[in-house]
């Protein structure tokens, strides 16, 4: 694995900026631990399906709609009007 | 030219048409993982948003119980298998119309959790193959700080009103090989979800339809932004001229994504594209999978309405009506629905059809249309009236039953039906008051009055030398019409017609 | 009445009901306890004095009116700050909701309140509860209690400390792969961690949603099953809690033959002095009557790997929605493109977190799906197996709670590894979604060790049938020198 070139796309995937020098740093530390994590590999399970958490239709929430009691824009701080800011598009 | 004309069909031949139809569940009440409104049109922006669906550390997904219902039965009525299980997914990216950065969806690429799977949906003579049906919720809105698309502005404005929102998800195979088919498709899949009541799909936006296309085998093109159904076709045929021309240059074309843009009807590059995204699918931990037996896909089978083709059935079974009536109906459910109920007042069926079709109908263009007020459930819909317009079941009715009696004919009725629709009387009543039944239009008038000329020949050649044969044939075009020729008008065109004889 | 900060929960909450002092006057105590020795433990990293106050009164005036109180009136409690309390800045000791105020309360939280307990404040973790040692928080590393060089573990440091520290008889944590008893275990109190599915998980900001839950600390284990039974139970805001009983009927008996099974390999794999304080537990509880056994875990080898997979893939998805658009810090996106203002933004985070994210983003690309998240779930599947076969002939397991003893600052935080592998006999009970405890079970160079056992689903009254039979047949030290 070329660890600089897939860790900057794996950084662009998860928008992270990371500088020249945490890429330094970073390099040697993930390579470590992807090939820890390789130890997966020395077991085969290919027969295994996982368990999952299982619960029927009707313990679902009831279709019932309400009013939120607060008014979330009063805790959002970028905001003009009733709208929430964001950055440009372009 | 014999020779580009095979080449012309081959290409076309060789069209692959896939579509991925998005449509809201506003049957609903609350949102898909929170009891935030579904119908939230009206609201000022940011009104009708929760910490769940905008995605505030630490909130959980809580699914709603009917939104599974209602997409297990657009699966049935897309003739889908709906498995044991269902599972939810997270498609992961970044946009800011996405409160958590990631959508909750379905994914079958590590087996089957979707609601539905490998369905099939007959139009006309042709069919395609649906690959599946999943819930999903829709992101937010976002708004451009200058009222319009504006790459210069220096913020964008969201609105998440619509974040969490449900969605069915229909993808097909890539059957289509034109878009004439598409279209015929699309309605068809409007007159299900119609029926089913699931979606009010004469509100903006709550269908979309994006359009996979390709030709001769090569890149697959990817068309969004299309605002209705209607303009998809538009899209299409403009997608494969496009494409045709480039080929005829030798300009590869490139597999991307394109928006439609409806003001100009072209397609092009996607303002939003991204590379080819890793979207890290994998199952939503805070969500359980959900089992769903047999006993409960029964359930849903057994209450769901009647589907268009069953209904056709019994129209032309029941009701006696030609297919083509039948289908004319059944294309349009609210005229359906209306004349179902004008059926169960006076059951002269054909007579109230033949009313629907050829009068009722001109009311569903959309510009004649009042705007809808949604309802909400899926079995109960308002059948009475029509198009939020004041005619209701009754008053057809009564008219089919005038007709058949032969107390007015079909013209006075067209006449009758115009004061209907603006005062909500009865017929009967529009009657009783003759000074509203007078006939003004020179052309009904004109047709009297060559019937009169037609049958009082003497009288007409009298009037030469007797000024009062005018009042005469007045009197018999007024007896004609049941007294409602405007007397004014009418005599002024028999003094015309005589002068003209002469 | 002085020193009341260094009574247990129960005993408060007595002392209250008995009129022997008021709320008011044992938040004082707290808060003048607080005033003292944080500087030193660096446990709480936001005070609420006004609420806190505010509440005791309240208390104190249903008592004087003689009004219904709850079963936790008037005792102080700590509530990490990764989970949610309304109004009071919650911040996972991470920049990026370093302003962050949360609308709502935590399920747990709530439950707390309802029940008449005084949230006395936030406490120190590790960044987004990723660690081991509370020295990834942007608030500085907590200090144990017991020895100012070392680290009092996590990422529940400042949890574990601060009820070491007497700061409060009770607080609350959560635990990922062992972020309850690591700190609990290094700082010589109780701590648990419930059944996955026990607890709600409402209001609490995930790390890893399918491995964490939050759960009591306490000096005693009695004061541990108090907090329970307020806090466990089903909720309708969270779909993945599996039971349907709200209040849990646990019961404080000790007396019972229970049949224990020692984990061959992680008692060998700790370092000496730890492996044979959990053998002399096993003799402890031989000798009333229990019957035990080694018991040997063929899948142990694969858990720290099929852990920190799982953990990492949904820890990179769970931190995408930190984008300060709808919460966070004020920094207006004003002049910025979208992404180019995300990726600013998201500098915010730890190298810790960073790594996390850049190594969860991997193991969920496409291409390595099956590879790595996949077989991890496979693993997990194996272990669960393993262990519900293990409880069908034992009512719990016993192993130590960690491997190591407390180190000191700076000594593996730039090793990731080494970090990871001191998780080795927590991440089990996670990856299974079955209840461990750990109880304190002596120390070494002064320094405190911890007992662990586990049992199967739902089984807590084992854990604390065993855990009150082992506390009450020993006297470990929980007041450290301050």
């Amino acid at each position: 694995m070329d660890s600089r070139e897939t860790i900057k796309y794996l950084c662009s995937l998860s928008k992270l900026e990371i500088t020249e020098e945490e890429l330094v740093k970073y390099e040697l530390q993930i390579e470590g631990i992807i090939k820890y994590l390789d130890k997966l590999d020395s077991i085969t399970l290919s027969d295994i399906e996982p368990i999952s958490q299982e619960r029927n239709s009707y313990q679902l929430r009831e279709d019932n709609a309400k009013s939120s009691r607060t008014d979330l824009l009063e805790y959002t701080i970028n905001k003009e009007g009733r709208f929430i800011k964001g950055a440009r598009i372009t | 030219m014999k020779v580009l004309m095979n080449q012309e069909n081959k290409e076309y031949r060789s069209v692959k048409i896939g579509l991925e139809i998005h449509c809201q569940l506003t049957c609903l009440q609350s949102k898909l993982f929170c009891s935030c409104f579904c119908n939230y049109h009206g609201l000022e922006p940011n009104r009708n948003i929760c910490p769940i669906c905008c995605g505030h550390p630490g909130t959980l997904p809580l699914l709603n119980k009917a939104a599974v219902e209602v997409a297990c039965m657009v699966s049935l009525a897309l003739d889908c298998k709906v498995p044991d299980n269902i599972t939810f997914y997270r498609k992961n990216y970044f946009y800011q119309d996405l409160p958590k950065n990631f959508q909750l969806t379905q994914y079958n690429a590590y087996g089957i959790t979707s609601i539905g799977v490998d369905g099939r949906l007959d139009y006309g003579e042709k069919a395609s193959r649906i690959r599946r049906v999943q819930l999903e919720e829709d992101p937010g809105r976002l708004v451009y700080e200058s009222g319009g698309v504006d790459f210069s502005s220096s913020y964008t404005l969201i609105d998440y009103n619509r974040a969490g929102i449900s969605l069915v998800e229909i993808v097909t195979e890539p059957d289509f090989t034109d878009p004439k088919d598409v279209r015929i498709f699309l309605n068809k899949i409007t007159s299900i979800i119609e029926h089913l009541g699931v979606c009010n799909t004469k509100r903006q936006g709550s269908v979309r339809c994006d359009a996979n296309i390709s030709i001769q085998g090569g890149k697959r093109v990817e068309i969004k932004n299309v605002g209705s159904f209607k303009e998809v076709e538009k899209a299409l045929n403009y997608e494969i001229a496009r494409q045709k021309t480039m080929s005829m240059h030798d300009i590869k074309v490139l597999a991307e994504t394109r928006d439609w843009d409806d003001a100009r009807k072209v397609t092009k590059q996607s303002r939003a594209k991204e590379e080819e995204q890793d979207y890290r699918y994998f199952p939503e931990p805070d969500l359980p999978t959900i089992a769903l037996d047999e006993e409960y896909v029964s359930s849903i089978r057994m209450k769901m309405p009647e589907l268009p083709y069953e209904r056709k059935n019994r129209f032309t079974a029941n009701y006696e009506l030609s297919e083509h009536i039948a289908q004319v109906l059944i294309d349009n459910k609210e005229l359906a629905d209306f004349f179902e109920s004008a059926v169960k007042i006076y059951s002269s069926s054909k007579e109230i059809a033949n009313w629907m079709v050829t009068e009722i109908l001109r009311y569903t263009e959309e510009d004649i249309m009042e705007p809808k007020i949604n309802s909400s459930s899926i079995s109960t819909q308002s059948s009475s009236s029509f198009a939020g317009l004041k005619i209701e079941a009754k008053h057809v009715a009564e008219l089919a039953e005038l007709i058949d009696k032969n107390i007015i004919n079909r013209n006075t009725a067209k006449i009758i039906l115009t004061q209907i629709i603006k005062t909500g009387e009865m017929p009967s009543q529009v009657l009783a008051r003759t000074d509203v039944l007078k006939i003004e239009d020179k052309v009904i008038i004109s047709d009297a009055v060559e019937s009169v000329f037609k049958t009082e020949n003497s009288a007409v050649r009298d009037a030469k030398n007797n000024p009062n044969v005018a009042n005469f044939l007045l009197g018999k075009v007024m007896k004609i019409t049941k007294g409602r020729a405007d007397p004014k008008i009418t005599l002024n065109l028999i003094k015309i017609k005589l002068d003209g004889l002469n | 009445m002085s020193k009341l900060y260094e009574r247990s929960a129960n005993e408060i909450n007595a002392g209250i009901r008995g009129g022997e002092f008021t709320a008011e006057e044992y938040i004082h105590q707290i808060l003048e306890r607080i005033d003292k020795v944080n500087p030193k433990v660096n446990a709480v990293i936001c005070t609420d004095r006004k609420g806190a106050l505010e509440k005791a009164r309240l208390v104190d005036k249903k008592i004087r009116e003689d009004e219904k109180i709850g079963p936790l009136a008037g005792i102080a409690v700590g509530i990490k700050d990764n989970i949610c309390t309304r109004d009071l800045k919650t911040t996972c000791a991470s920049k990026m909701l370093q302003e962050y105020i949360p609308p709502y309360d935590a399920t747990v939280v709530r439950r707390l309140k309802d029940d008449d307990a005084i949230i006395i404040g936030k406490l120190n973790l590790d960044e987004f509860a990723m660690g081991s040692s509370t020295e990834f928080s942007s608030f500085g590393p907590t200090i144990n209690p017991w020895n100012t060089d070392y680290v009092a573990g996590g990422s529940s440091g400042g949890s574990a400390a601060s009820v070491a520290a007497s700061e409060c008889p009770v607080s609350l944590g959560s635990d990922t792969g062992g972020s309850i008893r690591c700190p609990a275990s290094f700082c010589s109190v109780v701590g648990l961690k419930p059944t996955y599915g026990h607890v709600s998980r409402f209001g609490l900001i995930p790390y890893a949603n399918s491995l964490e839950q939050i759960g009591p600390i306490g000096k005693t284990v009695s004061d541990v099953v108090m907090i329970m039974k307020t806090i466990a139970g089903a909720d309708d805001k969270d779909q993945t809690v599996q039971v349907t009983y709200r209040t849990p009927d646990y019961t404080l008996s000790s007396n019972e033959k229970m049949r224990i099974g020692l984990v061959r390999e992680l008692t060998e794999g700790a370092e000496p002095e730890i492996s044979k304080q959990i053998y002399s537990a096993m003799d402890l509880f031989t000798n009333l009557d229990c019957k035990c056994e080694e018991v040997s875990m063929d899948y142990v080898e694969y858990a720290l790997s099929s852990y920190y997979t799982i953990a990492l893939a949904e820890a990179s998805s769970n931190l995408s929605r930190y984008d300060n658009i709808r919460y966070g810090f004020n920094f207006a996106p004003d002049g910025y493109e979208w992404n180019a203002y995300f990726a600013k933004i998201r500098s915010n985070f730890g190298d810790e977190v960073k790594r996390r994210i850049i190594v969860g983003t991997y193991v969920l690309s496409s291409a390595y799906y099956g590879k790595y998240y996949l077989k991890a779930q496979k693993i997990r599947t194996m272990l669960k197996q393993e262990l519900r076969s293990l409880f069908k002939k034992y009512d719990i397991l016993i192993a130590p709670t960690m491997p190591i003893l407390p180190f000191k600052f700076g000594e593996k935080i730039d090793d990731p590894i080494k970090m990871f592998m001191i998780d080795i006999d927590t991440v089990i009970a996670n990856l299974a979604g079955v209840p461990a405890i750990t109880v304190p079970a002596g120390f070494s160079n002064d320094l405190p060790i911890g007992l662990q056992m586990i049992a199967g689903e739902f089984q807590e009254q084992k854990l604390f049938n065993a855990a009150l039979l082992f506390e009450s047949k020993t006297n470990i030290d929980r007041n450290p020198e301050l």
